[in-house]
């Protein structure tokens, strides 16, 4: 553990992971994307690519080009020199994400609130109480992850996880929240489902959101979902 | 109109480099070919760069007709390859004319076939890479009638030494079939599943039926984690060996998602995970542990043998006169590249 509360771990012969443990949440994923702002800054050659989360960031390289004994005594340095009130993020863009919520679009909105003792109501105010910051991207696909929900307690993963669940699901898992951009197999628990389009192949980046934008959540019809599908994903304040 | 391959047969056939590597910034797996080393080696007997856009076969037949002459080299698993039904080598670059039909048939060991073509082909690139992604739907899919561009054309290499063998460039091949021996390295949370991590190596595990390139099942002993709370999403490496509910072992592949909530007991290296995607469902494998220094050795020795044959492969094409062939991206090349 270095003075900063970060350390280093090996993950197999092409990757590290960097974990920060401060006892500060908040502070904890701000210094691992602002690592990943600066490894991504600096030409070192191997580097393939850094998938910072919340209070980790995993680097992954070529073996064969670099290696843990050349990698680790720069990252002790860059870390070393991390600034803790630097903010690693872009101006927060704002995401109103529409969703119709229960039936056949959120399948377990039924369990999770028993599961919580909640009525289904009462979920879905709950998921729509505070913008949620988004954390990181995730999989699959680009998956906007961020904190999840105020519910009492952390939400049980399926205990057979789905084939496939479709794009714009909206889901949560222990106290982690997200939406799906690209169908995939998954075992968090489905809320609803958003009509927007998250994601387009044409474009960089792939999807509008970063780390530190804001996602709300509303609630829509029927009616309003069909309208509404396929419609682009776009920032309120673009 | 452009010069083409067409498929007439294709079972389980895309076209796929090294992979995304740009991809994981976005959520992205880096998917691509997941014996690199076999797909190395196809294009390295052709004269493209590693990196280049190659077919990787899964298992079923792939044949297909060509508008034009090119030189081909097929690589990883084990199959009967023909041009115009006259049996052909693999792992050695092949002739091949316009008007011909090449069929490749009946896998006998291992589960990935690659094929390059000198020129590489003309398809759609994501961020760096047309290897297919199957969760976001990208990806060329070869099925009968797809049309290939074949970005260069190459008249047919002959020896002038009588009827001598070509080539004779004794490639290293994988070993393929029996047990398979994996090399892992302890993972970062290999302390949370205590003494059970250790099962690892009580024997060998069986590949079930439901692996892919996302990740193999296997059964057998089965480690426990010892520690219970939530776990927040992290990255994960490909070659991650994670336990999750149920009974069987995972072990992530290139397709894996780039974030996951369970801890990573153990890592495959990175030249076992070559072996890895040539093994079976149903086939047996037994792990072995070795430090990372090791395998980053491993993994050198491998990537060297692949520069010292891109210097023969360089040198027989002189030889043959087939100066055409060397691509002069390679010239002076240096491991990194390969």
């Amino acid at each position: 553990m270095m003075r900063s509360g970060l350390s280093i771990y090996e993950s197999g012969d092409a990757a590290l992971r960097v974990t920060a443990a401060t006892g500060d949440r908040e502070l904890d994923w701000r210094l691992v994307h602002e690592l990943a702002r600066h490894v991504n800054g600096t030409v070192i050659p191997g580097i393939l690519g850094c998938i910072p989360t919340y209070d980790a960031l995993l680097i992954e390289f070529d073996p064969v080009e670099t290696s843990h004994d050349l990698l680790e005594p720069f990252l002790e340095h860059v870390i070393a020199d991390l600034d803790p009130t630097a903010n690693p993020f872009r101006e927060a863009k704002e995401f109103a994400v529409p969703v119709l919520y229960g039936g056949e679009m959120g399948p377990d909105l039924a369990d999770v609130a028993a599961q919580q003792g909640l009525t289904p109501d009462a979920v879905i105010e709950l998921h729509q109480a505070h913008p949620y910051l988004i954390r990181c991207l995730g999989a699959p696909g680009g998956s906007p992850m961020a904190d999840g929900p105020a519910f009492p307690l952390p939400v049980s993963r399926l205990a057979s996880p789905r084939v496939s669940v479709p794009q714009g699901a909206v889901a949560v898992a222990g106290r982690q929240a997200t939406i799906a951009p690209a169908p995939a197999p998954g075992g968090w628990a489905l809320l609803g489902r958003t009509p927007l389009r998250m994601m387009n192949l044409e474009r960089e980046p792939l999807v509008p959101y970063q780390p530190g934008d804001r996602l709300t959540f509303h609630s829509i019809s029927e009616r309003e979902f069909d309208v509404l599908l396929g419609t682009e994903m776009k920032a309120l304040n673009d | 109109m452009t010069d083409a391959l067409t498929i007439r047969v294709g079972g389980s056939a895309v076209v796929t480099d090294l992979g995304r590597t740009r991809g994981s910034q976005f959520g992205l797996p880096v998917n691509g070919a997941l014996d690199q080393y076999s797909a190395r080696v196809a294009n390295i007997l052709v004269g493209n760069r590693s990196a280049d856009p190659l077919i990787e076969i899964i298992a079923l037949d792939l044949e297909f007709v060509t508008s034009v002459d090119i030189l081909f080299a097929v690589t990883g698993a084990t199959m009967s390859v023909f041009v115009n039904e006259v049996s052909q080598p693999q792992w050695e670059p092949v002739s091949a004319r316009a008007g011909d039909v090449i069929a490749l048939r009946d896998m006998s060991s291992g589960l990935r076939t690659y094929l390059a073509v000198h020129g590489s082909f003309d398809v759609p690139f994501l961020l760096g890479s047309c290897a297919p992604d199957t969760v976001v739907g990208f990806g060329t899919r070869l099925t009968s009638g797809t049309k290939l561009a074949v970005n260069q054309e190459v008249a047919p290499i002959s020896n002038p030494y009588f009827d001598a063998a070509l080539y004779n460039l004794h490639v290293q091949r994988p070993p393929l079939g029996d047990i398979v021996r994996i090399d892992i390295t302890d993972g970062p949370d290999r302390a949370d599943f205590g003494l059970t991590g250790g099962r690892l190596f009580a024997g060998p595990y069986t590949v079930g039926a439901n692996s892919n390139h996302i990740g193999l099942r296997l059964s057998g002993a089965l480690p426990e984690r010892q520690s219970c709370g939530e776990l927040l999403s992290r990255g994960v490496p490909v070659g991650a060996i994670e336990a999750p509910p149920g009974n069987e072992l995972l072990v992530l592949h290139r397709g894996r998602g780039v974030t996951a909530g369970y801890p990573v007991l153990a890592v495959v290296t990175t030249t076992s995970l070559n072996l890895l995607a040539q093994v079976r469902p149903g086939q047996q494998l037994a792990f072995r542990r070795v430090e990372v220094a090791r395998a980053t050795e491993l993994a050198r020795i491998q990537r060297d043998s692949l520069a010292a044959l891109n210097a023969r492969v360089r040198n027989v094409f002189i030889s043959l006169g087939a100066k055409n062939v060397i691509n002069r991206n390679l010239i002076g090349t240096t491991r990194a590249l390969l």
